[in-house]
């Protein structure tokens, strides 16, 4: 599979030259063997870059792509030449080593490198990375999502987290807006108001069991009253900003309370107001870091207080408990290994589930599978509970790998699922599955078992009313072996010069298979297409089939680029799963962009090369795989400027 | 009143700086008074979209004298008002150019913005401000909410086009060149925040605030203040937005309670009535039981038309639809819009495009034909409004952007010359959007996106 050959003989140097260094029992002196080896390959790099790269650029690129003679795709070498490792240009090295590569550039007409020249620019895209700086990317105060927004509020108040669903819906992760505009912050002071009604009596009423816990006992006296009042504040801060409020920060609330007492306020209706101001504060709505910083610029370890709510909020999507507080109390929570048996204990509690509703759906693309159209004529069965089994099975399936502390291969081939009697219809296992509980089932059928098979994958990579072989060729391309399928290409050439009847009459692989006649679609069309025709025996919503719809055979055969030939789903799975490295990788970069909340770029990717060492020296287990994510050093440092 | 004193709207904006000044609005009331004493309706703003372009001989009128008489199929449902609309071919698209890989992920975020994001900053927010906030931050002080965002589908899309940010995909107003605004998609949450029913879950808080919670409130932003100094640059930068949208809340609760001073003077019969006799009642807001696109965008249309009715706003942006993954079982059939407009000329393809793009042509006249039917002073609301109709893409079999189809609606008070059909305009939709701010009475200080010039044909001759 030629595809994927780049990424193996990078993987396959890097174990060689960083498992040497595994070995050895002292980190101290690894750690500068591995700085050493770093040095050294951005030495490579630099000469490289110098001596091959840029005289290949003023030959072949430079007349056009200038400063002075900007082209229609924007991109001038000037500043690469200048700069070749600058963040801004990565994205652009790629592109270009992708066009160079395809024969699209240089153009027709132009001088044209030699293949041994293209490869050579190609074998940059490998080495760029070794000129980024040491940066872990900055991590600038996060607004809440709206989903740990409610769980925070249920955490800290017992609300139900459902309070919060006025507020527009978001993006997490990679590519969220961490921006607050006037909508939302006029959803907060409401939000806030209609929680302190749920939670707390009415001005002369008893006070209520939380509202004892949150504001103690009323003072006795006038004198008792302001150091009581303190340590409320407190305490409401320290769960409420996620770390102990500083001196300046407990007087602000001090000033509301007081501005309570000078109303003639109650002492509970004084505490009410401090509330209140809380949950509208910043430092509430915010993840802020607890100590200031001093220098202007430069790299920081996180505070143990940020480090507790970055994970908190990565893993169970809602603030830290008391046990990582303590932690964070003590200092200890950045200590490898006190932060990787937290990451174990955080995994087997219920609450990381937010894991896979967060990170796993969107990885999986089920997200919005409850609000996809179906045809429901063809597909009547596709209700609201069968989707939810479908969004479910995939849940269980994600959290049983991860508790499990399986080996990632697993997404690709297993021999179990969840099932209940609604899904498996679906595996025309309806006669052993009975009931509407989600439980562990051993599959027998070797085309099931793994992501590949999944009813709710399946289903969500297809078109209302019939399968998309592309769709699903560039879910697997994409969300599983994380290559980067481009879009069509504007201006595409028709494809139906033929009789339009006589195209009627094909099967929908005989139509899909059109593109490939065409040089513009045939690039990728050849990669995409085989691999979505090899899981043509499952249908629109997953169920096995030997014949399409107008009563045609499935021709679920296919070979991929490489000469790598099948016939079912069970031996595509089988191609694929040999590329576990690939897949592994691709499922790191995702989670690590996840949990940074931002596109990975530069010295991340020699981040992951490092990261990929360690995990697949432990089997690609799933839980080493997070806890290495977490405790990577673009997690657990911050860039400030 | 005998001292009263109406102050031109634009002479007053121009010196309308960050702070408001209240009594200034007082003497504004609705901008200018005739000499009847009776106040001019303010211009009011609207915009809506569809993605994926049209299809081309049902959208465009065979020429300019046939356009009154026998509109094309796509716009039949606008007949009753087409002599107060406007439509122009000859409008480009900001061309794709380094994005070309990327032609859904930037349809709806260069819309109002004709600008294309910073190639460099491509994973964050980097764009321009867009048309219709430029309009909330001059029209938007006058009222209770600035500007009003709608949404069918939620802003949630999850692709990666070009390395450019996913917001790209579902927004299209930018507050600033790196804050998209989110909108929203619960017609039930957009009547409590207009008309602050005071439900759960609904209306602005705020404007209930005792002076008890806003001295708290002063508390807490000297608080923030206390913790930027703290913080890195890029920290407080951050933290600003959340400032600006403190300062926003108290701005819309003065505008809230000037409003309600105001009226109490109407009441007294102190001040000449900003309402007139002949204006037709609110109109009343159902919202549907089922789930039929038509009726949840109906919905949303009348939210639009009550907003701009009561003047709770004068700025109002409805995203009808977004790109990707939408389909309209309505229509009877359940292929994703987007799939579709790749038709090749199929008839079959085509047809179902066609009936897509009447659909939501459709809602917008539903919503233009309402506000042509509300009496408001001498004419009706809809003569004092601007609505734009449109999509990013002109051909989304080619995703072509040489004449992008806009639909213009309302006369903004007689600035611009409607019931017409221009065959060949020359210029651009930063153009186009620069020409309709002037024409609102907006005071620009830079040309909106790629803009070079105002589109001469389409103001009104004074």
């Amino acid at each position: 599979m030629t595809i994927t050959q780049p990424h193996f003989v990078r993987s396959a140097i890097t174990v060689m030259v960083l498992g040497i260094l595994w070995f050895n029992p002292n980190i101290g002196i690894a750690q500068s063997k591995e700085d050493k080896t770093l040095a050294a390959q951005k030495a490579d790099a630099k000469e490289f870059f110098s001596k091959r790269v840029t005289p290949f650029i003023k030959k072949y690129c430079i007349d056009c792509h200038q400063n002075r003679r900007p082209t229609e795709a924007g991109l001038s070498f000037d500043p690469a030449v200048r700069s070749p490792g600058h963040a801004a240009f990565s994205e652009k090295w790629k592109k270009s080593a992708a066009r160079v590569k395809a024969h699209d550039m240089p153009p027709e007409g132009m001088d044209q490198p030699s293949d041994k020249e293209r490869q050579m620019f190609a074998e940059w895209q490998q080495k760029v990375k070794y000129l980024s700086p040491k940066d872990p990317g900055p991590f600038v105060i996060r607004r809440l999502t709206k989903t740990e927004y409610g769980n925070t509020l249920h955490d800290l108040l017992g609300v139900d987290p459902n309070i919060v669903a006025s507020l527009p819906d978001e993006v997490s992760g990679e590519g969220y807006l961490n921006s607050l505009s006037p909508l939302q912050l006029e959803q907060y002071l409401t939000i806030s108001e209609n929680v302190l009604n749920q939670v707390l009596a009415p001005e002369g009423e008893p006070p209520t069991e939380i509202q004892k816990q949150l504001f103690g006992e009323p003072p006795t006296s006038e004198s008792d009253t302001q150091e009581k009042a303190r340590k409320v504040a407190r305490s409401l801060a320290r769960n409420a900003y996620r770390r102990p409020p500083s001196d300046a920060e407990t007087d602000v609330l001090l000033k509301v309370f007081e501005l309570g007492r000078q109303n003639d306020l109650s002492y509970q209706a004084s505490c009410r107001l401090m509330l209140k101001a809380i949950l509208v504060s910043p430092q509430f709505l915010f993840i802020t870091p607890a100590k200031e910083i001093k220098a202007e610029k430069g790299i920081v370890p996180l505070d143990d207080y940020q480090l507790a709510s970055r994970l908190s909020y990565l893993l169970w999507a809602t603030m830290p408990d008391d046990e990582l507080m303590t932690l964070a109390d003590q200092g200890k929570l950045h200590e490898t290994p006190v932060l990787k048996a937290q990451v174990t204990r955080m995994l087997m509690d219920v609450r990381s589930r937010a894991l896979f509703d967060g990170f796993g759906a969107q990885w999986l693309k089920l997200g919005n599978l409850q609000e996809r159209t179906f045809d429901l004529e063809k597909f009547p069965q596709m209700n609201a509970a069968l989707r939810t089994a479908m969004y479910d099975e995939a849940r269980l399936f994600f959290e049983s790998i991860v508790r499990e502390n399986r080996s990632v291969s697993n997404f690709i081939d297993s021999d179990y699922t969840f099932l209940n009697e609604n899904l498996a219809t679906i595996y025309g296992l309806e006669k052993t599955v009975t009931g509407p509980e989600m439980r562990k089932v051993k599959l027998t059928d070797d085309n099931r078992g793994g992501i590949l098979g999944m009813p709710g994958v399946l289903a969500a990579t297809s078109f209302p009313n019939r399968t998309s072989p592309v769709n699903r060729g560039v879910w697997v391309l994409e969300q599983v072996l994380g290559d980067h399928v481009p879009p069509a290409p504007p201006d595409v050439p028709s494809l139906e010069k033929q009789d339009q009847k006589q195209i009627a009459n094909l099967t929908l692989r005989e139509r899909t298979e059109l593109h490939r006649s065409e040089a513009v679609c045939a690039n990728c069309h050849r990669l995409l297409d085989p691999i979505g025709f090899g899981l043509e025996n499952f249908d629109a919503i997953g169920r096995w089939r030997d014949q399409d719809e107008n009563g045609q055979a499935i021709d679920a055969s296919g070979e991929l680029p490489g000469g790598r030939n099948f016939s079912n789903p069970k031996q595509l799975k089988t191609i694929i799963a040999d590329h576990n490295a690939k897949f592994s990788r691709n499922l790191v970069e995702r989670l690590l962009a996840y949990a940074l909340c931002r596109r990975l770029e530069g010295y991340d990717e020699i981040v992951i090369d490092e990261l990929m060492q360690k995990i697949a020296k432990d089997d690609y287990r799933m839980q080493t795989l997070i806890t290495e994510v977490v405790t990577s050093y673009p997690f657990t440092h911050r860039r400030i400027e | 009143m005998s001292n009263y004193k109406a102050i031109n709207r634009r002479t007053c904006l121009k010196g309308l700086g960050a702070a408001l000044a209240l009594p200034l609005l007082d003497v504004m009331g609705w901008a200018e008074a005739s000499e009847k004493h009776e106040f001019k309706p303010p211009v009011r703003m609207g915009f809506m979209y569809m993605p994926h372009g049209v299809i081309m001989d049902q959208f465009w009128p065979k020429d300019a004298k046939s356009f009154l008489t026998s509109p094309p199929p796509a716009l039949e449902s606008l007949r009753p008002v087409l002599d107060q609309c406007l439509l122009m071919k000859g409008i480009a698209g900001v061309s794709n150019g380094p994005f070309r890989g990327a032609p859904h992920a930037l349809e709806l975020s260069t819309w109002l913005t004709a600008a294309l994001p910073d190639p460099d900053k491509r994973d964050e927010i980097s764009i321009s401000i867009s048309a219709d906030q430029i309009a909330a931050n001059s029209l938007g002080a006058f009222t209770a909410l600035p500007s009003l965002e709608l949404a069918t589908m939620p802003q949630t899309w999850k692709e990666n086009q070009a390395g450019l940010n996913e917001a790209y995909y579902s927004h299209c107003s930018f507050r600033s060149p790196t804050q998209a605004v989110p909108a929203e998609t619960n017609p039930r949450n957009v009547l409590n925040r207009l008309f602050h029913k005071k439900e759960q879950g609904g209306g602005l808080a705020a404007s209930r605030m005792s002076s008890l919670d806003r001295s708290m409130l002063d508390l807490v932003i000297g608080g923030a203040r206390d913790l930027r100094r703290t913080l890195s640059q890029t920290d407080q930068r951050k933290l600003d937005q959340y400032l600006d949208s403190v300062r926003s809340v108290e701005r819309r609760i003065a505008a809230i309670e000037m409003r309600q001073k105001e009226a109490a003077l109407e009441k007294a019969g102190v001040r000449p009535s900003r309402s007139h006799k002949t204006d037709s009642p609110p109109i009343e807001i159902k919202i549907p039981e089922g789930d039929k696109r038509s009726e949840y965008m109906q919905v949303m249309c009348d939210l639009n038309v009550l907003a701009f009715q009561t003047d709770t706003t004068r700025v109002c942006t409805y995203i009808g639809s977004t790109p990707n993954g939408v389909s309209y079982p309505e229509l009877g059939f359940n292929d994703q819009h987007h799939s579709q407009t790749h038709h090749n000329g199929q008839e079959k393809k085509v047809k179902k495009v066609a009936a897509i793009t009447k659909f939501n042509i459709d809602q917008f006249a539903y919503m233009v034909n309402k506000m042509h039917s509300l009496k408001e002073g001498d004419g009706t609301l809809l003569d004092n409004c601007i609505m734009m109709w449109g999509s990013g893409l002109e051909d989304g079999d080619r995703h072509s952007r040489a004449n992008l189809p806009f639909i213009l609606a309302g006369s903004g008070g007689g600035a611009i010359n409607t019931g017409r059909f221009l065959p060949d305009v020359k210029g651009n939709q930063g153009d186009l959007l620069t020409t309709l701010l002037t024409c609102a009475g907006i005071p620009l200080d830079r040309p909106v996106g790629i803009a070079t010039k105002q589109i001469a044909e389409i103001p009104a001759k004074s």
